[in-house]
């Protein structure tokens, strides 16, 4: 036990007197997670709040471009852009200035789309009232759809589009219904004259209602700070791996590691108390982050992390997922033979596990064999286990799985670095 | 009786590093004994260091025995660590830490503790004339300062058996009198010093046996004195060594 506190001390003391280390371990980790919170910010929040600058060019001048241009203005999803200088964009402008990326999106609404809508509406119509001859009603065939042109800047991304194309779907087919249902009925009037006008009224029959799914009756709002904090806590966190396999490696360079070998003691405590000075710091990373996501976000204009009522889960998440690192850590300092080999390897292969592990691309979105090789990354299960206590409301139960994984891992990699000092000293 | 005097028995030593048909050390076989100051010399690439490695415990052989105060490694190997104290070539200490911090981790690494450590790290500071630079960290000591404080981290515990591996090189003249004058003292006081060097003037002196070795085995054997006594030609140790390990730059 001696042997172990001591060893303790000493990995404390070498790690305090390494200020611009230390700096690191804890500064780079809080400007990771600001930084990525702030980017992915934007993606987290509604369509509405961003508020995208959007160029409408409007050359019908009748009913369809009135609605959309209305649809538009009232969503209050974009920001809309119909003239420069005082002058009404032109299409040819409206496509240039959406090319050289000053704007993303450009709709252009051509001329007589609606005569060309009213047309097939009308075509429709003379069709239902075959056998009736409807006075008023020109008999038309139908026409070929009309072109509303819009055009997207390549960097766009998909779900941007997708919202864009569905408001533009929702004004249009609003106008189609409305009109036809006007026009229908005149043609009604006409056929019936003793019969009241009926007036054409919209009512959602079906309303969605969003609610979270959650374990608890605790209502947790997901947000940026809610997904991002536990994601790059997670990410930070293995970072650890790198100083400690650096420890581990220059330790075995300047002879320390020989003389320790020499000496009574086996390999386990020199590493055990690496594993807990270094655990030490990943579970401190670990609460500045929380408190930089309670306190610091909001005083950014983000969203303030709410931390949920189960803080024995949340704790011991953290020290399973800082024990499943610093594992990593002991085995990578242990295999390999140069600084440059675990930095490189180290580096990589956390961030291999990240993008497995869903920090950039949720899980259920890639392919299928991706999703099953995801099962085996450590960052996953860490950040599955915090999403259960940041966002589903889950308690100690609930992340029981997800621990378990955490320190299997942990054990594993122990083994590994057990094995191959082994190794070895029968080489 | 004669026996019980070896402190060190090497029987029949041979090791085979993986992947290699060459043996890094061939079927060597030496005695040394307790209170000896016993020179291991050779050119680079001897097999030095791998018989070293092994006395120290670091690794097993591939074939043959190893007796550390008629104890074995596979059966006592923590028993054996607390009388051997290593003194590696490099500066095996944490530069970040001071003198005093770095003595008390590896003499509570030995087992020592309390007034014991405190007082034993005092007086061999003193010894080697450190004391007032205790609370130093290790990056600001000199070469030779340092050099001190890395065979102190070898003796702390009073081993029965020390191995030194080039433990004057680098330092200056001063610095290397120290040493080896401190490391005379501490083998008068019964300890047995395995030593590896280079300078053959400095083996010559300070070393009462030395074995030469080159390509694994053991070419020559006895106290420095009857070694150049026992030809015409050899004046010192180090034409010794040219005599029978060639002239022939050597690569590791």
């Amino acid at each position: 036990m001696q042997r172990l506190f001591s060893s303790i001390y000493k990995e404390f003391l070498v790690l305090i007197r390494d200020r611009a280390g230390l700096a690191i371990l804890f500064i780079m980790p809080l400007v990771l997670i600001l930084i990525m919170t702030l980017i992915q910010d934007a993606s987290f929040r509604s369509v509405k709040e961003v508020n995208i600058a959007m160029i409408l060019v409007n050359n019908d001048n009748d009913s369809l471009g009135q609605a959309i241009t209305e649809g538009l203005y009232e969503s209050e999803f974009f920001q809309i852009v119909e003239k420069i200088d005082g002058k009404k964009i032109t299409e040819i402008q409206a496509k240039e200035l959406v090319a050289t990326g000053d704007y993303k999106i450009g709709i252009i609404i051509p001329e007589r789309a609606t005569d060309a809508i009213r047309g097939n509406v009308n075509a429709l119509i003379n069709k239902s009232f075959k056998s009736f001859k409807v006075p008023g009603v020109k008999k038309r065939t139908r026409k070929s759809t009309i072109d509303v042109t819009i055009y997207i800047d390549p960097a766009t991304s998909q779900s941007f589009k997708n919202s864009v194309m569905s408001s533009l779907k929702e004004f249009t087919s609003q106008l189609e219904i409305e009109m036809f249902f006007k026009n229908f009925s005149e043609a009604l009037a006409q056929l019936m004259p003793d019969q009241k006008p009926i007036k054409f009224e919209s009512f959602e029959t079906i309303k969605y209602e969003e609610v979270y799914a959650s374990t608890t009756q605790d209502e947790i709002m997901p947000n940026s700070v809610q997904h991002n904090v536990p994601a790059w806590t997670m990410f930070a966190m293995f970072f650890i791996v790198l100083p400690l396999a650096g420890n581990i490696i220059k330790e075995r360079d300047d002879g320390s590691a020989f003389r320790l070998k020499t000496m009574p003691g086996s390999f386990v405590t020199i590493m055990f108390s690496k594993i807990f000075v270094f655990l030490g710091v990943a579970f401190l990373q670990f609460i500045l982050m929380l408190l930089v996501g309670v306190y610091i976000m909001p005083l950014m204009g983000l969203p303030q992390l709410e931390i949920g009522p189960h803080k024995i889960a949340l704790g011991v998440m953290a020290i399973a997922s800082g024990l499943a690192a610093t594992g990593y850590g002991v085995a990578l300092g242990t295999i390999a033979t140069t600084h440059e080999q675990a930095a490189t390897f180290g580096a990589v292969s956390i961030i291999i596990f990240a993008a497995l592990g869903g920090i950039w691309v949720p899980v259920y979105v890639m392919p299928h064999t991706i999703r099953i090789i995801s099962q085996f990354s450590p960052l996953h299960w860490g950040l599955n286990g915090f999403y259960d206590i940041f966002l589903r409301g889950g308690d100690l139960v609930v992340v029981l799985a997800e621990t378990a994984k955490l320190l299997l891992f942990f054990v594993f990699m122990l083994l590994i670095a057990i094995v191959y000092n082994n190794y070895n000293k029968t080489k | 009786m004669q026996e019980k005097e070896h402190i060190i028995e090497i029987k029949y030593l041979t090791k085979f590093y993986k992947g290699s048909s060459v043996p890094a050390i061939d079927n060597i076989s030496l005695n040394i004994n307790k209170g000896e100051i016993y020179g291991l010399l050779g050119p680079n690439g001897a097999g030095k260091t791998t018989t070293i490695s092994i006395l120290c415990g670091l690794f097993g052989p591939t074939s043959g025995n190893v007796f550390i105060d008629g104890m074995e490694y596979q059966n006592s190997s923590d028993k054996i660590k607390n009388i051997i104290g290593v003194v590696p070539q490099e500066i095996a200490l944490y530069p970040s830490l001071t003198a005093r911090e770095n003595l008390n981790f590896f003499g509570h690494m030995y087992g020592l503790k309390g007034k014991e450590l405190k007082n034993r790290i005092q007086e061999c500071l003193e010894l080697f004339g450190l004391e007032k630079n205790a609370n130093r960290r290790i990056k600001t000591f000199s070469g030779g300062m340092k050099r001190r404080i890395n065979i102190i981290a070898g003796i702390l515990h009073k081993p029965k058996i020390i191995y030194l591996d080039e433990p004057t090189v680098g330092v200056d003249v001063q610095s290397r009198n120290v040493i080896l004058e401190h490391l005379k003292k501490i083998n008068e006081e019964g300890t047995t010093i395995i030593y590896t060097s280079h300078y053959m003037e400095e083996a010559e002196n300070f070393c009462s046996r030395v074995a030469i070795i080159d390509k694994g085995k053991v070419l020559t054997e006895g106290k420095p004195k009857d070694l150049i006594n026992s030809k015409e030609e050899y004046t010192d140790l180090e034409s010794i060594f040219l005599n029978i390990t060639g002239r022939a730059l050597r690569d590791e």
